[in-house]
């Protein structure tokens, strides 16, 4: 298992009160392009936050190796200096903190991205031109007041700049008008150009996965991974819906409550 | 929207505004001296502690000063014109017959004996300076529950050393002028001792009628909840109407120990000629939890703030309050939260409804002590403005001295929109209907919180005040 | 400009509960006043050209003694007028060197119709205790656009007074930005009365406060005409045993009918023993109009902080950020050359010279400061 980059291995979560994920094994290779689809509510969501280290959720059994380290009980700082990127479905407003100072510092913690502010300045700047946005937003508070596909755009900066061994986007599709998909979309190829960085898309949509070469797909029902397939099995989503793995799952007994 | 004329009527208060006759009362003379101080004392046949007590806070009394720079004025109020002393010759009764007639007719209007006899484990009854009506269901006294007056506590060998463990402990006589006046004419009031772990089924009720003109009531209210035991305290307090300053200076000393609960109420429906100057605290041991809920209808002018002192880690305070403010009313009202104890929370849910003139100040401190790691408290305060001569101001105080904590606080203040207005019209709602349904839903979460007969006297003195919105 | 040189063998006078609020609370919380020993030069003898007589009448944040005060150590007032209907591009600047302890009192009248900019920038540090103050008054007439920022960036010996008062006719429009860098004591006064109707304000402040540092802060504005607007914004960060006071009212007085006033305040506090009190009053003597408050005193949410863990920061190192944050914005906000000097200096002592060298290389502004002196030369 050394040789994969992320490695899941029997893992169950939850909030306090309700578990939601089930013996989870999944595991992603160094530049590989992964797909997790699933009806909503099925825990897609949460499995990318458990990954990323969500104080929200606790793990009460197994284990996430990412790179050949075992980051099950590290912070989420230190799941994302180690190279993990979560793109958030709806990014966090953070009054206060312009977008410049931000991605300034968050640069800079990381000793292989380290250059200076002129060099971090045209960078930033490259990026911003990629993705179609204004450089007056380097100076606005962190997503404050932007929109839905800004932000989304905000995320594909920062994933852009950060260059991560693996980047889970949350329903990234979410929400975007045709304009920004497409933005997104060019964002999403050039982290695979740049860096041959690894993906795990999270979506219930198949649209964006268009233009991806996609390794390998993983459908989730009710917290449990229920079925896993080549590319093609998206097709097969596409046309069917998700009724046959819920019809699966339910034969096989798996529920919400029994992890 | 049709534009009506807007009648304003006044609170309907024929039901607390009924005059009784003083014929035959002792009654002692205007004005505070230490003879009066002294013949209080003397008549109560207190220990030395007490008569000392007395006297030193006269002094007191006379050497504050209200602060200059806040607060609605107590010009008004003349001391040289207020009886500190005034009382039915009776004694306490534990039946309603042995009560003298116009006297129980009063309560008996006010519904005490019926709330009695349907919801409560006990009733106190006091009449302007003395309790005239003092009763516990038995079963609650079997568990050691004492709910009785602070006279009659310290008469009793085995009580005495607790009320002076206790008494004038919580709020000192020094805290502000008015608590020195407390204490040096205190009379009356509740004294209320829950055995650890008791668990009191019913509430308990003390109720506060001052009948008598140009005279003062100062009534006192210790209550002990020992670990683990829980208590709904309620209270209650009306007056008729007169042309002479009344003033009631109450003090409430609530002490609830690890892990207890204690609920305490209040409705204060005061005349208008009232100067409400009262001082409610209570002190929070670990684990347990206090409750307010504080509706304030009543008064010329108020000065209430209820106190608590989160003491113990993860102790917790829920203060509901609801002030309407009409004509000639200027109420200061509002609370303060103490969190000193690691892991403290206090909700603070305040709402005013400003009409006729009528002037609201929601005033609140949150202090947070140094050693509150992770204490929370969010205070949100909402007021109401029915009409363009009224005022509604919000002036509340954040003292944190702890980096973990967090403290949050939200405040508006606005009038009905009227697009809510012309909503429920357009669904077929008067205009009266719609704004009674408005400020009654503004109120709910006040109303939902009193005991079921409160809230609907409550409720009541809303759409009495609604009604007379009809053009 | 008073220059107060000889500062350690001059009388002193005690400026007693100045920068009240309209409506005060218990005075045992001691979050009502500020009380201030400043120096007391005698200028017997001297002439003093007083502003002209309306100023008097405008209402300031610091209050009466203080504008007593400055206008009896300040040498001289400087009366600015922008004309009717003009641009004025060039701002109106108010420097204050602290080191000399410098007293500045300034009237500024913006006529009908008039755009201009006001900056007040107390900058300086040395190791005696010097008292500074600026006193500035604005007169903004009807259909006006005046910017005013204010940068206090003194070093951790000085005093420093900030008394603003602004009176804002109709359809005036007022955008204020308040940068309170530091400073041993930092009392800044804002007064603004929004007269007319539609008249408008942005008051957006951003502070910091650490070591011992006090800082005191009284804002009010008053809503006189219809239609007014006010928009308030306070965020800070607290460290170290810093003390923070911030009063902020509004006050929605009879007749500003449709009036809308807003205030928030967002503060996090770093420092074990910090104090931080706040006093957010909304006083409201109108049923037609709106008026709001929030204030949240503590850490971060947890939702910023882990959007913030999730790229990499620890905890403190989010703190670090909130900090850098503040001086990023004045360095970007900073209308003049003189003003960003001001904050970057004051960066430098505070986060280091290679984090302040940053802040200026990071946004491309040494180019334009170049630029801007160049033209400078050139004009």
């Amino acid at each position: 298992m050394s040789d994969q980059l992320l490695c899941v291995e029997g893992l169950s979560a939850g909030t306090e009160d309700k578990p939601i994920l089930h013996n989870i094994n999944l595991t992603v290779g160094a530049g590989e392009t992964h797909v997790l689809m699933g009806p909503n509510g099925a825990g897609k969501s949460t499995l990318g936050h458990v990954i990323m280290g969500d104080p929200v959720y606790k793990v009460t059994s197994g284990t996430i190796t990412f790179d050949g380290a075992d980051l099950t009980h590290e912070g989420p700082d230190k799941r994302s200096l180690a190279g993990i990127f979560l793109s958030y479905q709806a990014p966090v407003e953070v009054p206060g903190v312009p977008l410049y100072s931000f991605l300034r510092t968050i640069t800079q913690k990381r000793p292989e991205l380290r250059m200076t502010a002129r060099q971090f300045r045209k960078r930033v700047g490259q990026i911003a031109d990629q993705l179609d946005m204004d450089q007056s937003f380097l100076t606005r508070e962190l997503n404050v007041g932007f929109s839905g596909g800004e932000k989304k755009k905000i995320e594909m900066l920062q994933l852009l700049l950060l260059q991560p061994k693996l980047a889970i986007l949350d329903e990234t599709d979410s929400g975007l008008d045709v304009d920004a998909l497409t933005v997104v979309s060019r964002g999403i190829e050039a982290y695979r150009q740049a860096c041959d960085g690894a993906l795990l898309m999270i979506t219930h949509n198949t649209r964006i996965l268009e233009k991806l070469t996609v390794d390998r797909t993983h459908v989730m029902v009710k917290g449990n991974l229920v079925a896993d397939g080549p590319a093609s099995l998206i097709d097969d989503i596409d046309a069917h819906g998700f009724e046959q793995f819920e019809r699966k799952a339910e034969a096989e007994g798996l529920t919400r409550g029994d992890a | 929207m049709a534009q009506q004329k807007t009648q304003v009527a006044d609170v309907d208060r024929s039901l607390y505004d009924f005059v009784k006759s003083e014929k035959g009362y002792e009654r002692y003379a205007d004005g505070l001296t230490p003879d009066i101080v002294r013949a209080i004392s003397a008549k109560k046949d207190e220990p030395q502690w007490m008569l000392d007590m007395r006297l030193e806070a006269l002094e007191v009394f006379h050497d504050k000063q209200m602060a200059p720079n806040w607060g609605p004025s107590i010009a008004g109020l003349d001391m040289d014109h207020i009886s500190t002393y005034v009382s039915p010759k009776t004694k306490q009764a534990k039946d309603w017959n042995d009560v003298p007639k116009d006297i129980k007719d009063t309560f008996e209007r006010l519904g005490i004996p019926q709330a009695e006899r349907e919801s409560l484990a006990g009733v106190g009854a006091q009449y302007d300076s003395e309790i005239v009506y003092h009763n516990m269901r038995e079963e609650v006294a079997k568990y050691g529950v004492v709910y009785t007056t602070i006279e009659d506590a310290l008469h009793d060998p085995k009580w005495e050393p607790v009320v002076h463990e206790y008494f004038g402990k919580l709020i000192p006589m020094r805290d502000h002028k008015f608590a020195a006046l407390h204490y040096a004419v205190w009379s009356g009031g509740s004294f209320v001792y829950v055995p650890a772990g008791v668990t009191v089924e019913y509430p308990l009720q003390s109720y506060f009628r001052l009948n008598a003109q140009g005279a003062g009531q100062f009534e006192h209210t210790l209550i002990i909840v020992e670990p683990g035991a829980n208590l709904h305290f309620i209270e209650g307090c009306s007056a008729p109407k007169y042309y002479e300053a009344n003033l009631h200076a109450g003090a409430v000393e609530l002490y609830v120990k690890d892990g207890a609960r204690l609920r305490y109420s209040t409705i204060e429906n005061w005349s208008k000629n009232m100067y409400n100057l009262n001082t409610k605290r209570a002190k929070v041991g670990k684990d347990a939890q206090m409750e307010w809920v504080s509706g304030s209808f009543g008064s010329h002018v108020s000065y209430l703030y209820p106190t608590t002192i989160l003491q113990g880690d993860r102790s917790s305070c829920e203060f509901t309050g609801i002030t309407f403010a009409g004509a000639t009313q200027d109420l200061d009202t509002g609370c303060k939260v103490i969190l000193n104890g690691a892991d403290t929370t206090a909700s603070v849910e305040t709402k005013s409804i400003s009409k006729d003139g009528g002037i609201n100040t929601f005033r609140s401190s949150v202090v947070v002590g140094p050693k509150a790691q992770n204490a929370r408290c969010t205070v949100s305060c909402q007021s109401l403005m029915l009409d363009n001569i009224s005022r509604s101001d919000t002036i509340p105080a954040m003292d944190v001295r702890n980096p973990t904590a967090s403290v949050g606080h939200e405040a508006t203040i606005g009038r009905i929109s009227d697009d809510t207005i012309l909503y429920l019209m357009s669904r077929g709602c008067s205009e009266a209907e719609a704004r009674t349904m408005v400020v009654n839903g503004f109120a709910n979460p006040v109303s939902k919180e009193l005991p079921l007969e409160y809230a609907v006297e409550m409720n009541n003195l809303i759409k009495l005040e609604m009604e007379g919105a009809i053009g | 400009m008073a220059t107060n040189e000889a500062q350690a063998t001059q009388a002193t006078v005690t400026l007693e509960r100045v920068n009240t609020p309209p409506a005060q609370t218990w005075n045992y919380l001691r979050a009502n006043d500020i009380t201030l020993t400043v120096p007391n030069l005698s200028r017997k003898g001297d002439v003093y050209f007083a502003l002209p007589q309306l100023f008097d009448r405008i209402q300031t944040g610091m209050g009466p003694k203080v504008t007593q005060w400055v206008t009896s150590q300040a040498a001289d007032s400087t009366y600015v007028e922008v004309p009717a209907h003009t641009v004025r591009t060039q701002p109106i600047v108010v420097d204050i060197d602290a080191q000399k302890g410098q007293v500045a009192d300034t009237g500024v009248m913006v006529r009908e119709g008039a755009t201009a900019t006001v900056v007040v920038i107390a900058h300086g540090n040395s190791d005696t205790d010097v008292a500074s103050a600026a006193l500035t008054r604005i007169v903004a007439e009807a259909n006006t656009h005046v910017h005013l920022y204010e940068f206090v960036a003194v070093g951790q010996h000085h005093t420093h007074l900030e008394s603003v008062g602004i009176d804002a006719d109709d359809d005036a429009v007022l955008d204020v930005r308040q940068f309170l860098l530091g400073g041993s004591t930092s009392a800044v006064g804002f007064a603004a009365a929004l007269s007319g109707d539609n008249a408008r304000i942005d008051l957006k402040t951003r502070y910091l406060a650490r070591g011992n540092e006090t800082l005191d802060i009284n804002h009010v504005v008053r809503q006189l005409g219809k239609k007014t607007r006010a928009e308030i914004h306070e965020s800070g960060v607290l460290d170290g045993s810093a003390h923070k006071s911030l009063r902020a009212t509004i006050d929605l007085v009879h007749g500003a009918k449709g009036s809308k006033g807003n205030e928030a305040e967002n503060v996090l506090v770093c420092g074990e023993n910090v104090v931080n009190k706040t006093v957010p009053v909304i006083l409201c003597d109108e049923d037609d109009v709106q008026g709001n408050h929030g204030a949240t005193i503590g850490s971060v949410g947890p939702d910023q902080i882990h959007y913030l863990e999730d790229r990499g920061l620890s905890f403190d190192e989010i703190e670090d950020l909130y900090v850098r944050a503040i001086f990023d914005d004045a360095v970007i906000q900073s209308p003049t050359v003189d003003a960003r000097h001001a904050v970057l200096a004051r960066a430098e002592e505070v986060l280091g010279a290679e984090i302040a060298d940053d802040l200026l290389a990071g946004l491309d502004i040494e180019e334009q400061l170049l630029d801007q002196s160049d033209s400078a030369k050139e004009a």
